[in-house]
């Protein structure tokens, strides 16, 4: 079935290593939606987070071929909905005078946070699913919205993970 | 005891250590440390090639015919893009070779300096793994790296990328330093366990099917499983099917020996795969060429996927068992559980799909009687090394492969240029053993410019040229799909005697049947290497074949009518 499958690759803190698995995703021609590095609580390792949208057999391949690389310590694969999956937004709009109050009430109801205000715009800080996010950036978008940073997602999965094990 | 050593010292010491007698390579200015330190190393051997994609080439044979790494050097830029096209071949057939290459300066790096490419980035996609060397500090441990990433596993091509100043780099050398880091290497993480009842689940696979067959593929030759490949096809009677780089991993007058699949296989062969009902792949990734039309591939055959490689387990073909282990030894630990049976009904069905062969050939030279000329002339011990096109197909269907391992091509990437050098590589593995290099004009003409190579250091290959004047294979694509428009494939050919004779070596054309065993005769009798020009029917097709996009079940036999109103 095609859903959302996070990819989850612990993987040498080395620019050369996250080159290599990034390019061996896109040579492998998977249909990734979104990517998503940073540290873990190991130091020297890094976690990449891929969201592909596929069936579960075309990740659990991706897994097996980035188990294959040197540099990478662990790669799991599960359906994103069986874990949790987070991705941060940064979304930079401006109101009208008018409109500020209705402006507001939206960022409220989507718990999203105003981390800036100027007179020119505010930045709103939102965080969720990727569809909680899309649908948030869609309601702030009957305002004008200047510009958008997205984290691409993060994702644990629900079993316990190999980083410790694997060091 | 501690000497002080530079790293190109480092490195000549660590190929030692490594068991490496040979390498195949070429001079320039960011590997000159390298080369200065080579002397003092009269153990390694440097081939000097007279182009660097001749020189991975030659590593990637060697490492086919002796199973352990070859090893190609080169200068930074224009010296490591020229390995481009051997590594790529290397990867593709999963064979060991290490590349060294030397790169500018560290302080130069990134800066577009003289002779600098980004190496390490143009060959990620085609080796199993690269590296920059950064420091002198890591250069023999890097060196170890590589020979073990190359060779562990499912080989492959490593390549190592060393600054010239890192080759000038001095350190104290302990002679334990490579010893310290033996043992804690980069291991690829976890491989999935095989469920224990998986081999019970084979065998009685194999005793419940009516048409069972076994395909072997290089994975038997990389494993030296022919005594258990043998076994398993004699305990059961189940046919063995080659694939184009399973070749030799079987004796062809073996009974049970069928041929090769796929888009130039034999019609019998790909009808027993579509008449199956249980196909046993061992160590082979149904390459396109050998499944054909995915969606029509063998619809009745479940099928067992014995692989070293995971990811290679139902990556084309569905798979209703994979066992994942190196054939070998999948093959004894399965084969105690398998009962003895025969497959007698089943191998008279394949019998009766036998068709005769009808070509003619100008001159009665046709590719079978000119291979049965080498076979009689070397009394079948000898290595054959094909290149890429019509002459492969027939190299590989053609011969009767009798020993392990005689049999070395460019399956995946399909390398025209592979077979001449990759011959010196066999001919330096295998030391007064009889090394044939059989291309087509084409092919040949991309690296002829190796017979210099062989004269310089005494490599006594014999190099076959099928000469139809065409690039054969891609004028009978246009003959068959492209309406005989035969654009760009006429191809002009020197004389091969006398471009012979320029090199100092023997060479002879042969034009008639009445000629050809006195020929090979007398080019297996020359001590040094050898030319010889079979001048066979321009326009002969590979036949059967399979349209490309066309399953097994529907091969062309025969020339199509020509179109009745020309484009």
């Amino acid at each position: 079935m095609t859903a959302f499958q996070a990819v989850s690759v612990l993987l040498e803190d080395r620019l050369i290593t996250l080159n290599r698995a990034v390019g061996l995703i896109r040579r492998r021609n998977l249909p990734v939606r979104s990517l998503a590095v940073g540290p873990t609580a190991t130091p020297g390792v890094s976690r990449l987070t891929l969201m592909i949208h596929s069936d579960m057999a075309t990740a659990d391949r991706a897994v097996q071929h980035l188990q294959k690389m040197i540099g990478v310590r662990a790669a799991v694969a599960f359906p994103s909905r069986e874990g949790v999956a987070r991705e941060l937004a940064l979304v930079k709009v401006r109101a009208p005078h008018e409109r500020y109050a209705e402006l507001l009430d939206v960022v409220q109801l989507y718990n999203a946070a105003v981390v800036d205000d100027s007179p020119e715009a505010m930045i709103v800080e939102l965080t969720g699913s990727e569809a909680f996010v899309l649908s948030c950036i869609r309601a702030l978008e009957r305002f004008e919205v200047i510009e958008v940073a997205r984290s691409g997602t993060i994702a644990l999965g629900p079993t316990p993970n190999s980083e410790i094990n694997h060091d | 005891m501690t000497e002080t050593l530079t790293g190109a010292q480092i490195l000549c010491r660590a190929l030692l250590e490594e068991g490496v007698d040979v390498l195949f390579g070429y001079p320039g200015g960011a590997i000159m440390p390298f080369y200065h330190a080579l002397p003092e190393f009269p153990e390694l051997r440097h081939v000097l090639v007279r182009h660097e994609q001749a020189a991975a080439h030659a590593a990637d044979g060697y490492a086919r015919a002796s199973g352990r790494a070859g090893v190609c050097v080169a200068t930074s830029g224009p010296g490591a893009t020229n390995l481009v096209t051997g590594l790529a071949t290397a990867h593709m057939d999963n064979t060991p070779v290490v590349a060294i290459t030397g790169q500018v300066a560290r302080a130069m790096m990134g800066r577009d300096a003289f002779q600098e490419t980004d190496i390490i980035g143009i060959t990620q996609p085609i080796t199993k793994h690269n590296r920059l060397v950064e420091d002198v500090e890591e250069l023999a441990e890097a060196v170890q790296e590589a020979f073990y990433v190359a060779q562990e596993g499912r080989p492959g091509p490593v390549l190592i990328d060393i600054p010239k100043d890192v080759q000038n780099q001095k350190m104290e050398w302990t002679g334990e330093q490579s010893d310290r880091r033996r043992g804690e290497r980069l291991e690829p993480t976890g491989r999935p366990a095989d469920r224990p009842s998986a081999l019970q689940d084979a065998a009685r696979l194999i005793a419940e099917a009516q048409r069972p067959l076994i395909m072997a593929g290089h994975g038997v030759l990389l494993s030296n499983a022919y005594v258990e490949l043998r076994a398993l096809a004699e305990r059961t009677g189940m046919p063995v099917i080659t694939t184009l780089l399973g070749i030799s991993g079987f004796p062809e007058s073996h009974p049970l020996h069928l041929g090769m699949p796929g888009m130039h296989g034999e019609v019998h062969v790909n009808r027993a795969i579509q008449q199956a009902d249980l196909i046993i792949g061992l160590g082979l990734r149904f390459d396109d060429r050998v499944t054909g039309n995915l969606a029509g591939f063998a619809r009745g055959a479940k099928v067992i996927h014995v692989e070293l490689d995971p990811s290679e387990i139902g990556k084309n073909v569905p798979v209703a068992l994979g066992l994942v282990g190196d054939v070998r030894s999948v093959l004894c630990s399965l084969l105690p559980l398998v009962a003895p049976r025969k497959c007698d009904a089943w191998r008279a069905e394949i019998q009766s799909f036998v068709r005769p062969r009808e070509e003619n050939f100008r001159g009665g030279l046709s590719p079978d009687v000119i291979l049965g000329a080498i076979d009689q002339a070397t009394g079948g011990r000898c290595s054959i090394v094909s290149d890429v096109g019509q002459h492969q197909m027939w190299v590989a269907k053609l011969f009767r492969y009798q020993h392990p391992n005689s049999h070395i091509t460019s399956g995946g990437l399909g390398t025209m240029g592979f077979a001449v050098p990759a011959a010196m590589g066999v001919a330096l593995a295998r030391p007064g053993e009889p090394v044939w290099a059989i291309s087509g004009d084409g092919g040949f003409q991309m690296n002829m410019q190796e017979i210099a190579t062989m004269v310089q250091e005494g490599i006594p290959v014999k190099m076959a040229v099928f000469n139809n004047g065409y690039l054969g294979m891609v004028r009978q694509w246009q003959q068959f799909f492209h309406g005989r428009r035969y654009s760009a494939t006429p191809i002009w050919s020197p004389d091969y005697v006398r471009l012979a004779q320029a090199y100092g070596i023997a060479g002879w054309k042969v034009e008639s049947a009445a000629e050809l065993d006195e020929t090979v005769r007398a080019a297996v009798a020359e001590p040094g290497p050898a030319l010889v020009e079979f001048m066979i029917e321009q326009e002969a097709n590979v036949f059967p074949m399979i349209p490309p996009g066309g399953s097994l079940s529907e091969p062309i036999e025969g020339e199509p009518a020509p179109p009745l109103v020309s484009a």
